[in-house]
């Protein structure tokens, strides 16, 4: 089968003054001295847009540790690519902000980590609530499109209609109202993180109700967790079936966590040209198609919808990434996941976290 | 939100662009995705340009389509594009 790339994830540092308590970075971050030049980066751009892609998020880490953030916005707009920015939002200043804009920057996605400070603080492991309202400030005061992006988990869902109110008092155009995924730092930090199943119901009902009231004011984007999904997400839309990730060092990768993955040879751009390690490269070609797919996916009716689910959680939870995605209520390895959700809806609930918090490279 | 009505003038929304690249003309790109335009979609994007009222619009749409799809093209424009607007593609200047 053929797979035309849609969107290169462009990780340009590791770096980054949060510390958040579900950040999706590995466990093992790039340092700032292996990190890819502006020139590395711009030929990367032009690489992926040969490809066909159309899109290029700049994500982290945050970006704006990188001193020439304004030059990678440039080289991606020359490369013919739509440039997203993914940030925290600790490091902009109005005239940063307006270098970004003039240079063709088509739209920002702030994050924030709770509608409050002192819980926001909490979880970011910084305090950056404050300075994070002064940036959201800023940005609605320009012609930019603008996404919020709240991490929902079990500390903050029950408080779901101040999240929808705080953002429409950002100004942004969209929310992204994303549940954790438990990968890296969050999987470190899972049982604290999992919401009940009653916040989960409660939640999809607020959500529902807003996004009626608030049609063509405030879109929202509503991201559930997996743990609690009949069936699993496809993940990447499938693996390296359209979207690359590259890490600050240049190691090119079908998505976040697949370096957990072992026996899996991931090349870098530095030494291989993209488009042989999209089409020929083992490792992008291990999960693509069918063949790889034990049952019940193999006869499953929803194989071409869902892929079998992610093939780094099948790994993180049975240590096979070629196990169907446990989360699956049909997959074998299901049992694991009840597990879980049994000890998140019955256990104590304590007010007090021994967070694991995200450790930054230097 | 405010009905639209034959003298409401819209223009894409930022963040909304046609793509630059090379064989994707019918791609609109799109905070968070991107759209594969049909039919007149690309058409109709292109004269909502912040200054044509939708009556100018579907006016310059019914002589580019042949006669017989003029009763449609009204009910199906307005329709269209109080879609878009609802989705923040479109926005009302």
């Amino acid at each position: 089968m053929n797979y035309p790339l849609q969107a290169l994830i462009a990780e340009i540092t590791h770096r980054c003054p949060l510390h958040c308590v579900y950040c999706s970075n590995p466990l093992v971050m790039q340092r700032r001295a292996g990190e890819l030049s502006t020139a590395e980066w711009s030929s990367i751009f032009g690489q992926a847009a040969g490809l066909g892609a159309l899109q290029l998020h700049l994500t982290g880490g945050e970006p704006l540790a990188r001193a020439d953030l304004t030059e990678l916005v440039r080289a991606g707009r020359s490369a013919r690519l739509y440039v997203n920015l993914i940030s925290s939002g600790v490091g902009l200043d109005e005239r940063r902000l307006d270098g970004l804009i003039e240079a063709g920057l088509d739209h920002i996605q702030l994050s924030f980590q709770d509608t409050e400070e002192g819980p926001a603080n909490e979880f970011a492991g910084a305090r950056s609530h404050a300075l994070k309202l002064r940036v959201a400030g800023m940005i609605r005061q320009r012609r930019i499109a603008f996404t919020v992006n709240l991490v929902v988990h079990r500390r903050n869902l029950s408080r779901i209609e101040e999240v929808i109110a705080f953002a429409e008092g950002s100004g942004a155009q969209r929310v992204e109202i994303a549940h954790v995924q438990y990968y890296g730092w969050a999987f470190r930090n899972r049982e604290a993180l999992l919401p009940t199943r009653e916040q989960v119901q409660r939640s999809i009902e607020v959500v529902e109700a807003a996004r009626e009231r608030l049609k063509g004011r405030l879109h929202i984007d509503f991201v559930l967790p997996d743990y609690y999904a009949k069936y699993p997400k496809p993940c990447m839309n499938g693996w390296a079936h359209q979207q690359i990730l590259i890490d600050p060092a240049g190691r090119v990768l079908p998505c976040h966590a697949a370096p957990i993955i072992p026996d899996l040879e991931f090349h870098s751009a530095r030494e291989r040209p993209l488009r042989w390690i999209w089409e020929d490269s083992a490792a992008f070609n291990r999960f693509r198609d069918e063949a790889w797919m034990p049952e019940p996916c193999r006869t499953c009716d929803r194989r071409s919808r869902d892929f079998g689910g992610c093939r780094c959680q099948a790994f993180l939870l049975t240590g096979s990434a070629s196990a169907t995605d446990p989360v699956c209520m049909l997959a074998p390895a299901h049992p694991l996941v009840e597990d879980i959700l049994q000890r998140v809806n019955t256990g104590p609930d304590s007010a007090r976290q021994n967070w694991v918090y995200r450790v930054d490279p230097n | 939100m405010s009905e639209l009505n034959g003298n409401s003038v819209l223009r894409l929304a930022p963040g909304c662009r046609f793509t630059a690249q090379e064989n994707q003309e019918n791609m609109l790109l799109i905070p968070e995705g991107a759209l594969r335009l049909k039919g007149p979609a690309r058409a109709i994007f292109e004269l909502c340009n912040g200054e044509r009222p939708l009556d100018e619009v579907i006016d310059e749409l019914r002589r580019r389509y042949p006669p017989e799809q003029a009763p449609r093209i009204e009910s199906e424009t307005l329709a269209f594009v109080a879609q878009m607007r609802d989705r923040g593609i479109l926005e009302v200047v």
